[in-house]
C-alpha cells in the first residue's frame, strides 16, 4: 500500500487533481507535506509532539474532550475512540477545531460561498467568527483538513501559522478605508505585513504566539492596538504617510498595555522594523516557560528602553530586502469600489417610522467617509452564521456590493459600500434570512469565546451565558437609556481572555468556586476596561460571581449606572467614582449563591444540562453547614485582595501591594489547612510548606497553565508586594487574583477528587 | 461511485415544535448510553437555517436540524462507510429510523416528537464525489429507489432533485401515504 493510498479518499483525490493549478505552489507544497505528514503519522512515522506542532501550525487545533474523557454530570466517562493519536493525549479521531485566517478580516462572495460549503461538509454547519477576524469550523476530522486547505488555497486562503508560535492573523480595524475619522486605509500595509511575515525565517522560531494590529483611527477601537504584541496606528507626518508604532501589549491573564516604540515610522521602514522585532523576539524571548514566553514579558524582563535599543541595532544589522517597499508602488491594489450609484448622502439617516427598521438603522448602520454609501454590520449571535445562511449572504452582497466584507472582532460580518438608497432592500433581504438583529457594538451584542463548549481550557460556559444574557437584554434593548446600551459586555471562559474581557466595560471570565463541597461554577466580574482608543484602559477583577446570578448582577449595575450616573461619565468613570466596594456591597443580595439542596440549578452551567461537579455527601441535610478551615482560609484571601483593590484604587500603591501579598498568603495557608489545620501564619513557613505540599508535587498545577500561577507567588514572596510602582502594582494584583483563584480551582479540583473518589468506593 | 458522507433528514410533523432544551437532553443522554461514539452536544438554538441541537460523534452525527426552514432528525455519516452503496444506504436509513424510534419513545420530551417518514430528504454531504447535478441523481436514482421500494412501494412516492446548484447534493423524498416509523423499520429488516 502506498502511502497515499493509506489516506486519500476519492474526494480527497479529486480536490488534489481539480484544484492543483489553482494554488500558490507555496501553498501547495504546504499541503502536500502536510497530507504526507498524515501519512507518515499514521504509520507510526513521526512522534504526537511534532505533529501537534506540524497541525497546530497549519491552523488544526485540539476540541474539549479530544483526551477522549467527558465530565457526564455523574462521573468521568471514556470515549472510546479508536486508539490513534494526532498529539499527547490527542485522539486521532477526535474532533478537532480548524482556525483559519484572514486577513484584515477582508471576506469576498465567493470566498464566503466556500466557507458555507466547508462548514456543511467537514463541521458542523457553522460558521463561527473569531475575536481576531479568523474564521473557526469546529468538529473537523484531521484527515479532511488537505481538502479543506485547497479549497481555500483556490480562492487565496492560506491557514499556514493561523496558530502555533507563529504570527498570527494581522487584523485591523473593519471600518478602515471606508471610515470618516481614519487618516489613511491601512488595509493595503496589513496585507503586506501579512504577505511579509508569512513564513519568514526571523518569525519562525518565537516562544509563543504573535499577534499584530492596525488601525487607522487612533481614537477608534476595533484596531485594538494597545493589546497586541505589535500595532500600528496610522499617522501622516510632513506629508508623508507612517505609523505609531507600538510594542509588547497583550491580554492573557494579565494585560499589559503596548509601548510607544516610535511615535512615527514611515510606510517604508514598517516591514524592515516589524521584521526587527521578530528577530530581537525569536532571539531573546523565552521559549521554554510558556507562561512567560510572550513579547509582553521579553518587554518587561529586559526594560522598554534596553527592549527598543536591542531591536534598533538588530534593524541597523538586517541586509537589505528589496520587499520592504515594493508593495508601495502598489498601494492601491486591493481599493473597494461600489456596484450601486451613492445616495443622498444626507446622515443621520431620517427615521421612517418603521421602528424596526429605525432601530436597526441606528445601531447597525455606520457612516462612510464616501458620501452616499454605508457601513452595515450584520450582527451574529455569538459569532455564529449557518451554511445556508453565509451563501443567502454571499448572493445578497452580489446584489449591492462587489467584495467588500469585513469580519470584525466583535464577531460580526461589516458589508462595506451598501448605497443609501438600498438600505432598506438591503434590511428586507437580511431579514428573510435572519441576519436582520439590531444592537451591534452595544450590550446586546455580547462577545464570548468558545468556552467550554469546544475550548480545551474552558472553565465555565462563557457562550452559555451570552446566549442568556443576549436573550434578557434583548427584550429591554429598545427602551434602554442610550448610555446602557453603548456598554460592552464581554465574556471568556477562562483566564486566557480570549474575548478581550479586559477592555470591555463589564467583562467575565470563567472560574470555579467551592460552595460547600459542591464545584460552581462562577465567572470573575472585571469592571471599566474600554475598548475605545484601541482597547486604551483594562478593567480590573471585583469578584466572583456564579455563572446563574450574572444576569441579575448585570441588571443590577447597568441599572445603577443609569440611575446615578453624571451628565456624559462614561462607565469606567462612573466605577471609578463609585469604587469597587459600593458596587460590590449593592450586589450581595443577588450573589449569594443558594444551597444545593434549595435551587439545584446553580449547580448546572448555562447552556448544559449535567450537574457542573458532584460531591456525594451521602447525606444532603447538612450540606448547608459543611464549611472547612479552607473555605474561610479563601475567603479571606479574596477580602484581603479586594481590600488591596480599593487601596491601590485610593492611591495607596504601598498598602495596595501588601495586601495583595497578604491574600497570596492566605490562599496558600487556605490550602495548606486540608493537610494541617493548625499551619503557621509565617509567611516563610506558608511558602516553603506549600512549595512542598502543593509545588513540588504538582497538585496545585493548573491542568493547562501547569505552575504558572505558583510561579505568581514565589516572585511575590520575593517582594512581598513592596518597592512596586503604580503600573508593577497593577500587574501584581492582576497575578495576586489570578494566584488566589488557581488556589479556588485546586480546591475545587481536589473536591471533585474526594468525590469520585468516595463514590466509586460506595 | 463510491457513495460517502450519506445524510438522511426526517422532517418533524407539523405542529411538534421542539422544546430546544428537552432535544438538548434527549440528545446529551445519547453520548454515554449508546454503542456509538458520541463525544458532545451544542445548542445552535440562536441561529437560523442550519442546526438547532448537534450530537457530534465519531462515525455518525445526529441533530435536530432546522436547514431549508424546516425542522427534522439529521442523521450524519462522518467516518468513510464500508460495503456496497445498496448496503451503505440501508444501514444509514435504518439507523436515522432507529434514532427516530428512540426519540419518538423518549419520556424527556412532555410533546414527543412525531416524524413523517413519508418526508425525507437525502444528501450526499460530499461535493467532491457527488456535486449537486443531473448526473449525479442519474447515477444514484436506480440505488436511491432499490431502497426505497422497500419502505414505500414501487411507484408510491416521487424524487425530487434539489435545483439549487449551490447546495450539497439533495433529493427531497415524498411518499404518497402516510407511514409510521415501525412499519418502515419492519419493511427494512
Ligand atoms: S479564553 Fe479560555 S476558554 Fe475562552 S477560548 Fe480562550 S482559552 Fe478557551
Amino acid at each position: 500500500m502506498s502511502q497515499q493510498e493509506l489516506y486519500t479518499s476519492d474526494a480527497a483525490k479529486y480536490w488534489k487533481e481539480a484544484l492543483s493549478g489553482k494554488i500558490t505552489p507555496l501553498w501547495k507544497m504546504n499541503v502536500d507535506e502536510f497530507e504526507s505528514d498524515i501519512a507518515l503519522k499514521k504509520m507510526g512515522k513521526i512522534d504526537h509532539k511534532l505533529f501537534a506542532e506540524t497541525r497546530l501550525r497549519m491552523g488544526a487545533y485540539g476540541q474539549r474532550y479530544d483526551n477522549g474523557h467527558r465530565y457526564d454530570g455523574k462521573t468521568v466517562r471514556n470515549i472510546p475512540f479508536p486508539e490513534a493519536f494526532k498529539g499527547p493525549d490527542t485522539y486521532w479521531d477526535a474532533p478537532g477545531m480548524q482556525r483559519i485566517k484572514l486577513p484584515w478580516g477582508g471576506l469576498s462572495a465567493d470566498q464566503m460561498d466556500l466557507f458555507a460549503d466547508l462548514a456543511e461538509e467537514y463541521s458542523d454547519g457553522i460558521c463561527h467568527i473569531t475575536t481576531r477576524q479568523a474564521i473557526q469550523l469546529h468538529y473537523i476530522h484531521i484527515e479532511n483538513c488537505p481538502s479543506m486547505y485547497r479549497r481555500l488555497g483556490a480562492l487565496g486562503i492560506t491557514t499556514r501559522e493561523a496558530c502555533g508560535n507563529a504570527v498570527r492573523n494581522v487584523s485591523a480595524d473593519p471600518m478602515t478605508g471606508v471610515s470618516p475619522t481614519e487618516v489613511f486605509d491601512v488595509t493595503p500595509y496589513a496585507q503586506a505585513m501579512f504577505e511579509f511575515l508569512l513564513g519568514h525565517p526571523d518569525a519562525q522560531d518565537f516562544g509563543r504566539k504573535f499577534k499584530i494590529a492596525f488601525s487607522g483611527d487612533k481614537e477608534g477601537s476595533s484596531g485594538l492596538v494597545n493589546i497586541h504584541d505589535l500595532g500600528l496606528i496610522a499617522k501622516m507626518k510632513d506629508g508623508k504617510r507612517g505609523f505609531e508604532f507600538y510594542v509588547g501589549g497583550g491580554l492573557g491573564a494579565v494585560p499589559y498595555s503596548a509601548h510607544l516604540f516610535s511615535d512615527f515610522v514611515s510606510e517604508d521602514e514598517i516591514l524592515p522594523l516589524a521584521q526587527a522585532v521578530c528577530r530581537v523576539y525569536a532571539r531573546l524571548g523565552e521559549k521554554k516557560k510558556r507562561h512567560r514566553a510572550r513579547i509582553k514579558f521579553l518587554v518587561a524582563d529586559m526594560g522598554f528602553e534596553k527592549f527598543r535599543e536591542t531591536v534598533l541595532e538588530a534593524r541597523a544589522k538586517l541586509p537589505f530586502d528589496p520587499t520592504w517597499a515594493a508593495y508601495i508602488k502598489d498601494l492601491n491594489r486591493l481599493d473597494e469600489k461600489p456596484s450601486r450609484p451613492a445616495g443622498n448622502g444626507v446622515w443621520p439617516i431620517a427615521a421612517t417610522g418603521d421602528a424596526e427598521y429605525d432601530f436597526w438603522v441606528k445601531t447597525n448602520v455606520k457612516q462612510q467617509s464616501q458620501a452616499g454609501y454605508a457601513a452595515v454590520i450584520v450582527t451574529l449571535p455569538l459569532g455564529d452564521i449557518t451554511s445556508n445562511q453565509m451563501r443567502d449572504l454571499a448572493a445578497i452582497c452580489r446584489k449591492y456590493i462587489k467584495d467588500s466584507v469585513r469580519t470584525v472582532v466583535e464577531q460580526n460580518l461589516l458589508v462595506r459600500w451598501v448605497s443609501q438608497n438600498d438600505l432598506p432592500a438591503f434590511y428586507a433581504d437580511l431579514k428573510a434570512i435572519g441576519l436582520h438583529l439590531p444592537g451591534a457594538e452595544s450590550i446586546l451584542d455580547v462577545t464570548a469565546c468558545p468556552g467550554t463548549d469546544t475550548c480545551k481550557l474552558g472553565v465555565s460556559s462563557s457562550r452559555g451565558l451570552a446566549g442568556e444574557l443576549r436573550k434578557q437584554l434583548a427584550e429591554k434593548s429598545t427602551h434602554m437609556d442610550d448610555a446602557v446600551r453603548n456598554l460592552r459586555i464581554k465574556i471568556s471562559g477562562c483566564f486566557n481572555s480570549c474575548s478581550h474581557h479586559h477592555i470591555a466595560d463589564i467583562g467575565f471570565y470563567g472560574i470555579s468556586r467551592n460552595v460547600a463541597g459542591y464545584v460552581v461554577p462562577h465567572f470573575q466580574m472585571v469592571l471599566g476596561g474600554q475598548f475605545q482608543h484601541n482597547g486604551g484602559t483594562y478593567g480590573i477583577g471585583v469578584g466572583g460571581i456564579a455563572s446563574k446570578a450574572v444576569p441579575g448582577v448585570v441588571e443590577k449595575i447597568t441599572g445603577m449606572y443609569s440611575q446615578h450616573r453624571r451628565p456624559d461619565e462614561n462607565f469606567h468613570a462612573w466605577v471609578e467614582r463609585t469604587g469597587k466596594a459600593t458596587i460590590m456591597q449593592s450586589l450581595q443580595d443577588i450573589i449569594e449563591v443558594p444551597p444545593y439542596e434549595t435551587d439545584k440549578s446553580y449547580y448546572v452551567d448555562w447552556g448544559d444540562v449535567r450537574e457542573y461537579s458532584v460531591k456525594d455527601k451521602g447525606m444532603g441535610e447538612c450540606a448547608g453547614e459543611v464549611v472547612t478551615l479552607t473555605d474561610f482560609g479563601l475567603k479571606a484571601a479574596d477580602r484581603e485582595l479586594f481590600e488591596g483593590q480599593l487601596r491601590f484604587e485610593s492611591g495607596d500603591v504601598v498598602s495596595a501591594g501588601s495586601r495583595a501579598y497578604n491574600g497570596m498568603v492566605l490562599a496558600a495557608q487556605a490550602l495548606l489547612k486540608l493537610n494541617d489545620i493548625d499551619i503557621s501564619s509565617n509567611p516563610d513557613i506558608v511558602m516553603e510548606r506549600f512549595t512542598k505540599e502543593f509545588h513540588d508535587t504538582g497538585v496545585f498545577n493548573d491542568p493547562f497553565a501547569g505552575p504558572k500561577f505558583a510561579q505568581y507567588y514565589f516572585q511575590a514572596h520575593t517582594h512581598r508586594g513592596q518597592g512596586l510602582d503604580k503600573d508593577k502594582t497593577s500587574l501584581f494584583l492582576h497575578e495576586a487574583q489570578l494566584f488566589v483563584e488557581a488556589a479556588h480551582s485546586c480546591y475545587a479540583r481536589m473536591s471533585m477528587a474526594d468525590a469520585s473518589t468516595s463514590s466509586a468506593t460506595v | 461511485m463510491n457513495l460517502q458522507n450519506i445524510q438522511w433528514k426526517i422532517h418533524l410533523a407539523d405542529g411538534s415544535a421542539p422544546n430546544v432544551h428537552e432535544w438538548f437532553k434527549a440528545l446529551g443522554t445519547w453520548i454515554p448510553d449508546s454503542p456509538e461514539v458520541f463525544v458532545d452536544v451544542a445548542d445552535y438554538s440562536h441561529v437560523q437555517d442550519g442546526p438547532v441541537i448537534f450530537l457530534s460523534g465519531h462515525n455518525v452525527a445526529y441533530s435536530l436540524d432546522g436547514t431549508g426552514r424546516r425542522l427534522g432528525l439529521l442523521y450524519e455519516r462522518r467516518q468513510p462507510a464500508e460495503g456496497s452503496n445498496a448496503e451503505k444506504l440501508n444501514e444509514s436509513f435504518t439507523s436515522t429510523l432507529q434514532h427516530a424510534a428512540l426519540l419518538e419513545a423518549d419520556g424527556t420530551f412532555k410533546n414527543k416528537p412525531k416524524f413523517l417518514v413519508g418526508d425525507v430528504k437525502f444528501f450526499v454531504n460530499n461535493r467532491g464525489i457527488a456535486p449537486n447535478k443531473d448526473a449525479t441523481f442519474a447515477t444514484l436514482k436506480p440505488e436511491l429507489e432499490a431502497l426505497l421500494n422497500k419502505v414505500y412501494g414501487a411507484g408510491a412516492y416521487t424524487l425530487t432533485r434539489e435545483p439549487d446548484t449551490r447546495q450539497r447534493f439533495t433529493v427531497h423524498v415524498k411518499a404518497k401515504a402516510a407511514v409510521s416509523v415501525a412499519e418502515a423499520l419492519k419493511k427494512l429488516a
